[in-house]
């Protein structure tokens, strides 16, 4: 029933093996549910699926941080997805020998209606932490994220910079050996991230792994040795980051908006009966 | 284990209305008991007395439109959680389903007040009724699987379902008893896994009534298909859920 499967005896944190993954393209406009229907009706609006990651074969070793170098439709966040067991590969295989968490827009799975401690329940588990594990480690997240005294109140009513600081402490509270990390490698103000990097250089030299991506090369520059250079949905290179990272300019952008993008739902209301 | 803990979160939302919990079958049930008895009064419907008749089996199919309707949109609405959740993709629906069914359970003491008023109390056959939750139960986790990931490739699922519902409402034994349906197309009506639940619920009741056995059979053996229906196609649909996450 477990979604993610682990193999205890490999070798590697995450091994990787001809993996491919066909996203849903996704229009860029959008109007209304109506006329999205309408136009599917008309054939201007497909439902088609294109390879967004292809062929990708590569591990990475205990204590490892590895770049992921690309365009942002490069297949990148769906490389750490698939890290993470968060997407399931159309062809190939993904082994991993302890959980990779997910650090994948953990800001937007806050929910503003709950209160910090059910925030910290929710996410900490939907990380994978058990009951124990949050109740043991609440007082630290909260102080650590410094929401000290906030714990019961609601999270809508708390300052907005708090939350990214919260979403990352979650995170990193897991004590996961490995991360799969999009953007948010260090949050908040200078001073926070100065804290941010102390933390996660801890975790680096302790032997955890980490597979990430980011918009700010410095931050690249700064915590991984190795990268994988993304272009159009494949691997191009596993070089250094300076080499992958002085290519990207070179390769072209993708033109099809693929997937993962940010589209909310307008919530109904379901309570509607007879 | 986590749905526990979804539970408690979503129950303290719950705890501020929990009146309305009863208040609103309760209501309804007198709606439709006034309708049914006072207006409608010479056309005998149901078994007497019919506002217990009526409050035990609304009170379940309650249950089952809330479960039903709400997980048809489990995955869109939980989008964000989902990209970032190691936990097993049914999770979701498991926890859509314990919520409604505790809110089913809270709203039990209705069918008590409905006791008290008609004077009437059930028999040894009682014991079947939480035997009818559990059927229930597994007949809606196979729906809500089917429906809640075949809802991610048809997203207009999602209010079809809300109209299936409806008309479900009507071609049910909910307002009326097997026995009110005319002896030819009675089998017909027994091909509708909601059948025997709800014949569960009322056999406690209204021993003599119960539905004849092969109502039950046809009605279980659509249960378990559906069930197992709803686990074949999550599997085949779960990686494209996540994908649409």
């Amino acid at each position: 029933m477990a979604r993610v499967h682990l193999t205890p005896t490999l070798e590697s944190v995450v091994q990787f093996e001809k993996v491919g993954v066909r996203l849903p393209v996704r229009q860029r406009r959008r109007g209304g549910g109506r006329r999205d229907r309408l136009r599917r009706m008309a054939g201007e609006v497909t439902r088609e699926e294109i390879w967004n990651l292809r062929d990708a074969s590569f591990d990475v070793a205990e204590g490892e941080a590895v770049a992921i170098v690309g365009h942002p439709e490069s297949g990148r966040e769906a490389l750490l997805r698939l890290a993470a067991g968060t997407l399931i590969p159309d062809e190939g295989v993904v082994r991993r020998r302890v959980p990779v968490v997910p650090v994948i827009g953990v800001g937007r799975a806050l929910g503003r209606n709950y209160t910090v401690r059910q925030n910290i329940y929710l996410v900490g588990g939907l990380l994978g932490m058990t009951p124990e594990m949050v109740v043991e480690r609440l007082p630290k997240i909260v102080k650590d994220s410094g929401l000290e005294g906030m714990v019961d109140k609601y999270l809508g009513d708390v300052p907005g910079r708090a939350r990214g600081p919260l979403a990352w402490t979650i995170a990193m509270a897991t004590e996961g050996r490995a991360y799969a990390i999009s953007e948010a490698m260090v949050v908040g103000d200078p001073t926070y991230q100065e804290r941010c990097w102390k933390i996660i250089e801890a975790k680096r030299a302790d032997g955890v792994s980490f597979l990430v991506t980011s918009e700010r090369p410095a931050h690249l520059l700064r915590f991984c040795e190795r990268a994988l250079l993304l272009d159009n949905d494949t691997i191009l290179a596993d070089t250094t980051v300076e080499d992958a990272l002085e290519r990207l300019p070179l390769l072209k952008r993708h033109k099809h908006d693929v997937g993962l993008a940010q589209e909310e739902l307008a919530d109904e209301d379901d309570d509607e009966l007879l | 284990m986590l749905v526990q803990r979804d539970l408690q979160k979503q129950y303290t939302k719950f705890r501020l209305g929990y009146l309305w919990t009863i208040i609103e079958p309760l209501g309804m049930s007198m709606v439709l008991w006034f309708v049914f008895t006072m207006l409608l009064g010479p056309r005998k419907l149901g078994l007497q007395p019919y506002l217990l008749f009526l409050s035990i089996a609304i009170l379940p199919w309650w249950w089952f439109t809330k479960g039903i309707a709400q997980s048809a949109q489990v995955f869109q609405k939980n989008k964000n959680q989902l990209r970032i959740s190691t936990l097993p993709t049914e999770l979701w629906i498991l926890r859509v389903l314990l919520v409604t069914m505790m809110e089913f359970i809270l709203s039990l003491p209705v069918i008590g007040v409905a006791m008290l008023i008609t004077r009437t109390y059930p028999g040894p056959l009682i014991i079947l009724y939480p035997v009818g939750v559990v059927v229930q139960f597994l007949l809606m986790y196979g729906l809500a699987l089917t429906i809640s990931s075949c809802a991610v490739v048809v997203p207009d699922l999602a209010r079809i379902v809300r109209i299936g519902m409806r008309a479900m409402f009507y071609l049910t034994p909910v307002l009326y008893a097997m026995s009110n349906i005319p002896e030819r197309i009675r089998p017909f009506a027994a091909l509708n896994p909601v059948v025997a639940p709800i014949g569960l619920y009322r056999i406690g009741f209204w021993p003599q009534e119960h539905e004849s056995a092969t109502h039950y059979v046809i009605s279980f053996t659509l249960c378990a298909i559906v069930l197992v229906v709803g686990i074949l196609v999550f599997r085949r649909l779960e990686p494209r859920i996540l994908k649409e996450a």
